[in-house]
């Protein structure tokens, strides 16, 4: 939202001139919105001053061009002069002329139009055997419109002074402007600052001036009432269009508009066309009000009664658009038509048929209010982001309506000798009449608890006062008239927020809040998470960070059926992106190519990367908000070697895999072989050498080598495997190990191999011995510790040697070495009986 | 033809080799295969381009069958530590602890969310899919406020969204702690977690980043406990005294609302100059009444404040990082660095 500081001055006191620029903005910045920009017109109008033509004659060697000779009242220094104290300059422009006064740009002045860009700097050079010093300007060389037809022309009418010679252009057009760009998204809740006067309004109250309105916009406009044939305007749509009001006006004469305001709309940002369109975009600029104008011939040729309404589009109506495009119209759109046909999108833009052009003789204007939801919607739907969108979206006033067409009718008398040929129409859904303004009732106290401040009554009124608020105060009471422009304002908060900004939030006393030394309560999932991340990382692996969501191929990739699991975006920027994760495995299945390819900085290519996320599948819903996906925190790992450094192990790179997973389940999970694979999370391993896992009793998940397929479509290398476990239920499940007291007594080491079938899994046989040992413990007062040394298996053989050590010692005795052979014999028998384990 | 059968036994051996069997359908040999068929005769070209089609199908099935061959490898003892018959020196074992790294966004969270608890806040984890309620209505967004449009969220076809703003968890806070007022305790927690936007990638915007959001609510809670409350987060955090500057901001959820920076710490400083000087960090604001009563919380006995900033653009200034894209890449040459 561009505002000048030069319409601001306008209206208060706040005394710009002697503002430094740097305060400004740190005002504005820190009471009103982030700038996004600044320009400082002043500056790129350095020597051009107002000249006249003394003498004009055609370029003796070219025949489009003119040689002239100006008088600037010999302000300029250093250029050449003749003796009559003029200077000579050739000119291109077919509309120069003897006696015209004209904006000169001297020698070594810049070119307005290029400042911004690459400054082109004048200087005085011979055009075809003459002598020209500098140029005389173009609107669109002075940056002031886009017209290059011809020079600009300096009259009274223009400016609404008499020209005067040498005085620099700046002054003269009061071009000397300040035009910050403040950031739209801190006004989405303030219609008022889409019009500049908003704008100076909140500026003066940050600086703590009071505020003037023009007349016109504080009091309901009153209307002459004329003698003119009724037209036919009506407003059945009161719910969509709370406010719509018409006028027509004859004897229009389409021009340029003056030069000052094709100036004020070129510096923020808007292109003049005519003096009707400039009137309404004017208008639109100073008080966030779009206003339309129609040709009026055209409405009526188009009408079987002339005038104009709103409705509801038919579905199917088509609308050609000013700038040429036609739109195919929902029934959920709001048009303005006749009563034949739609001539304009309402509150969006106007239709091409019915548009003002150099021909026009009389107009119709509309000046209406409509909702915000609904012109929302329609904009979205035909991606129309119009001037008009942005402010009737944000919910205009439908008390300003008046009093902005009166204002505008007054411009368009005045500088397109518009006469008023129809009575003013105003259908409303509410009496206009009787202007209820919102009243919002606060407390001083409540005002100073949520600032932290010490305002007085006094201080508070004054601050509101400053924007035009209707303030009572009674010994500590506040009741607030809010002004109709102020569409914001309903509750107290909404009063906080206005006095906070105003008196300036770096005003306010800091402190920090008072608390009771109790603990707050732990996160303990967050904890429990971060040690999972600790025991991994220390332990070698690579925590890594994947997105949510996945391409198709990726789930595909596993097996699993995306249609079927999993949530699909239906806005997705790319194919890439469309799925939300069934499971953690195949987002890192889907980055160990890569990181083998790029031997990711060591000698031994190998990793562990790992991941903690969360995945939704679908049909499992939250408990408590049925209506949410599941969220499944999920802890998943693949480990990965290229083939030269896989040569250092020997066998399925599932163990490797294991180890990590026995290390952040404190040996505690049992593993079983994976007998199914219809699921997102066990489909993506190889039947065989893969197994479920769990812990004390609870199911965790899934660890394995992968399937050929998925193998296949991730490229992955041949050493490779990984697991997808639930943090939650490994939280809730896992014991807290219990602390051994040390013997002081020396143990002894023995150990014991079994030959058992090929078949016997070898955590059978572990288990089984373990907890025998444990039992004899608990016994006879030995604490042990068993583990596994070896496993060999011959050659095409159908058993294997198991071997295991046992570390024992009693707790209150030396061992000997019999006692323990003993112990183990007695234990062997069992594991015989058991598993026709033979001792070696 | 003996090109066609000379060309299907050279397929099978590089078949047999490479790790990726997809890529044998654009072996050379193909090719070649297309480019001989100019020395063909005319009227046995048809046939032979027959041939080579045929050849394609066949290789086409060796993947597949490739595929299927799930059970070619001999099953394992999968409770075992190690296969069998595996030498000491060639089992697994955990790789060296200098070659782990955790995730810089995890250790930037890890150094925010301690200094937040050692002041009292408790931490909690957002949403990956949530819906329209938490994340706009219960924040006081009206159905088909403009205000939404500032938020480019993805929506999943059931039209549940992929939260834009760790907000999208205040109202279920509010609720789980509101007895906490109860018993004359704030509600004090922050959200450190996963948002997304519908924003194109580029080196300094990511659609998925990380986020962290603060609510304080108690009685008589006022704006300058904000800035206080910021302030001294942040004055630990860079272990250095800065200034701390409200700019107003408009949020649907916050009134006021303000946009904060902070004076550039030493840390993050190139140079003196008045861009320099500040850092802007995140929005904040008073929660605004309606969202307190839409969780059960009175807003005429209690106030409070929430706050919000990015970790990404903390860890990037703080590293030198020179695109956003590294986070979430698993580029183990990136992450490797961050130990």
């Amino acid at each position: 939202m561009k505002f000048s500081i030069n319409l601001a001055s306008y209206y208060s006191d706040v005394d710009y001139n002697s503002l430094p620029h740097s305060e400004l903005l740190l005002r504005i910045g820190s009471q009103l919105g982030a700038v996004e920009s600044v320009e400082d017109w002043s500056k790129k109008y350095h020597g051009i001053v107002v000249a006249k033509v003394v003498y004009c004659q055609k370029h003796p060697n070219a025949d489009k061009l003119s040689l002239c000779v100006i008088d600037d009242g010999g302000v300029t220094e250093g250029v050449d002069r003749d003796e009559n104290g003029n200077v000579q300059v050739v000119c291109g422009a077919p509309n120069v002329a003897q006696d015209m006064y004209v904006a000169w740009i001297p020698p070594r002045s810049i070119v307005p139009s290029t400042y911004n860009k690459d400054k082109f700097i004048l200087e005085s050079r011979e055009l075809r055997g003459k002598m020209s010093n500098g140029m005389i300007a173009s609107p669109k060389e002075l940056d002031i419109s886009d017209s290059h037809e011809g020079i600009l022309e300096i009259t009274r009418s223009g400016a609404g002074k008499e020209p005067v010679i040498g005085e620099p252009i700046v002054d003269y057009y009061g071009l000397d402007d300040f035009v910050v760009d403040c950031e739209n998204k801190m006004f989405t809740h303030r219609p008022d600052c889409f019009g500049n006067l908003g704008i100076a309004r909140e500026v003066a109250g940050i600086f703590d001036k009071p505020f003037k309105s023009p007349y016109w916009y504080t009091k309901s406009a009153d209307f002459e009432l004329i003698e003119a044939p009724r037209l036919n305007i009506e407003n059945n749509l009161q719910d969509k269009v709370p406010r719509f009001m018409c006028v027509a006006l004859n004897n229009i004469e389409i021009k340029s508009s003056p030069v000052w305001m094709q100036a004020y709309l070129t510096r923020i940002g808007i292109k003049s066309i005519n003096n009707v369109v400039d009137i309404t975009n004017y208008v639109m600029h100073l008080t966030g009000q779009p206003i339309h104008a129609f040709d009026f011939d055209k409405i009526s040729d188009r009408s079987n009664s002339a005038g104009i309404r709103p409705r509801m589009a038919e579905e199917g109506e088509v609308l050609k658009l000013l700038g040429d495009k036609t739109i195919k119209l929902s029934k959920d759109d709001i048009v303005i038509a006749t009563d034949r046909q739609v001539v304009a999108l309402g509150g969006i833009m106007g239709g091409l048929e019915t548009e003002v052009d150099e021909n026009t003789k009389s107009i119709l204007i509309e000046c209406a209010n409509f909702d915000m939801y609904t012109i929302r919607k329609s904009s979205m739907r035909h991606g129309l982001f119009t001037d008009a969108v942005t402010r009737f979206n944000k919910g205009q006033s439908p008390l300003q309506n008046d009093r902005v067409l009166w204002y505008a009718m007054k411009l368009l008398s005045e500088l397109a000798n518009g006469k008023q040929s129809s009575n003013v129409y105003d259908i409303a859904s509410f009496d206009t009449k009787d202007d209820q303004l919102n009243k919002v009732v606060v407390k001083t106290d409540f005002i100073n608890n949520r600032l932290g401040s010490n305002l007085s009554d006094a201080g508070i009124k004054s601050i509101l006062e400053n924007v035009e608020f209707e303030v009572d105060v009674y010994e500590g009471i506040i009741e607030v008239t809010v002004p109709f422009w102020r569409m914001d304002i309903s509750i107290p908060e909404d009063i906080v927020e206005e006095v906070g900004r105003l008196y300036g939030y770096y005003n306010l006393p800091v402190e920090l809040i008072k608390r009771k030394a109790k603990p707050a309560p732990r996160s303990e999932i967050r904890e429990f998470k971060m040690s999972l991340k600790n025991m991994l990382s220390g332990a070698g692996a690579n925590e890594v960070l994947t997105y949510s969501f996945v391409h198709r191929r990726v789930i595909e990739s596993t097996g699993v059926d995306p249609d079927k699991w999993a949530y699909h975006l239906r806005n997705a920027i790319s194919p890439s992106l469309q799925y939300y994760r069934t499971s953690l495995i195949p987002s890192l299945l889907d980055k160990v190519h890569a990181n083998i390819k790029a031997q990711a900085g060591n000698e031994d290519n190998e990793f562990a990367i790992y991941e903690l996320g969360k995945v939704h599948i679908k049909g499992h819903n939250e408990e408590g908000e049925e209506n949410l996906p599941k969220q499944m925190r999920r802890l998943a790992l693949v480990v990965g070697a290229d083939k030269k450094t896989s040569n250092k192990y020997s066998g399925s790179a599932y163990y490797l895999a294991k180890r990590y997973l026995d290390l952040i389940t404190d040996n505690q999970a049992k593993y079983e072989v994976l007998d199914t694979f219809e699921y997102p999370m066990t489909s993506p391993y190889r039947k065989g050498r893969s197994a479920r896992v769990s812990v004390n009793g609870q199911i965790l998940g899934v660890i394995g080598e992968f399937k050929q397929k998925t193998v296949n479509s991730f490229k992955l290398p041949e050493f490779c495997a990984g697991f997808e476990i639930d943090t939650d239920i490994l939280q809730s499940s896992i014991n807290n190990r219990k602390y051994v007291p040390l013997s002081s007594f020396p143990g002894l080491k023995q150990d014991i191999t079994y030959e058992v079938s090929d078949e016997l899994a070898w955590s059978d046989l572990y288990n089984f011995l373990d907890a025998e040992f444990k039992v004899a413990s608990a016994e006879e007062g030995y604490k042990h510790y068993l583990y596994g040394l070896d496993i060999y298996k011959p050659e095409k053989s159908d058993f294997k040697r198991v071997s295991f050590r046992l570390e024992v010692s009693h707790k209150n005795k030396t061992l000997k070495t019999e006692e323990v052979n003993s112990l183990i014999d007695k234990i062997s028998k069992v594991v015989d009986e058991k598993f026709q384990a033979k001792r070696i | 033809m003996k090109q066609i059968e000379t060309a299907r036994a050279n397929l099978r051996r590089k078949f047999e080799k490479i790790e990726d069997k997809n890529a044998i359908l654009k072996d050379s040999e193909f090719k070649a295969l297309f480019d001989g068929i100019r020395g063909i005769e005319p009227d046995k070209r048809s046939e032979y381009g027959k041939a080579i089609n045929d050849l394609k199908t066949e290789v086409k099935s060796w993947i597949e069958e490739s595929d299927e061959q799930d059970n070619e490898k001999e099953p394992i003892d999968v409770t075992a530590p190690w296969d069998v018959n595996t030498p000491k020196e060639k089992r697994p074992n955990f790789f060296n602890t200098t070659q782990g790294s955790i995730h810089p966004i995890t250790r930037e969270i890890s150094d925010i969310v301690d200094i937040f608890q050692r002041m009292g806040f408790v931490v909690e984890e957002s949403r990956e899919i949530d819906n329209d309620y938490n994340m706009f209505t219960s924040l006081n967004f009206p159905l088909g406020h403009p205000a939404r449009d500032d938020y480019d969220t993805f929506n999943t076809d059931e039209g549940l969204i992929a939260p834009a703003h760790t907000s999208t968890m205040q109202n279920r806070l509010l609720k789980k702690y509101k007895d906490n007022l109860a018993n004359e305790e704030p509600i004090a927690v922050v959200v450190p977690d996963r948002v997304f936007r519908n924003e194109d990638l580029d080196a300094t915007h990511e659609h998925t980043f990380y986020q962290i959001e603060g609510i304080f609510v108690a009685k008589k809670v006022n704006v300058g406990n904000l800035i206080a409350t910021l302030s001294a987060f942040m004055n630990d955090y860079f272990a250095q005294n800065l200034e701390t500057k409200l700019q107003p901001f408009y949020f649907p959820f916050t009134e006021p609302s303000f946009e904060f920076a902070i004076e550039r710490p030493d840390v993050l400083k190139k140079n003196d100059s008045e861009e320099q000087k500040w850092l802007e960090l995140g929005g904040c604001g008073m929660i605004h009444p309606n969202v307190l009563f839409e969780a059960g919380v009175d807003p005429k006995t209690s106030s409070g404040f929430a706050f919000g900033f990015g970790i990404e653009r903390m860890v990037m200034m703080k590293n030198g990082i020179e695109d956003i894209r590294h986070f979430e890449s698993a580029n183990l040459k990136f992450l490797r660095q961050f130990k």
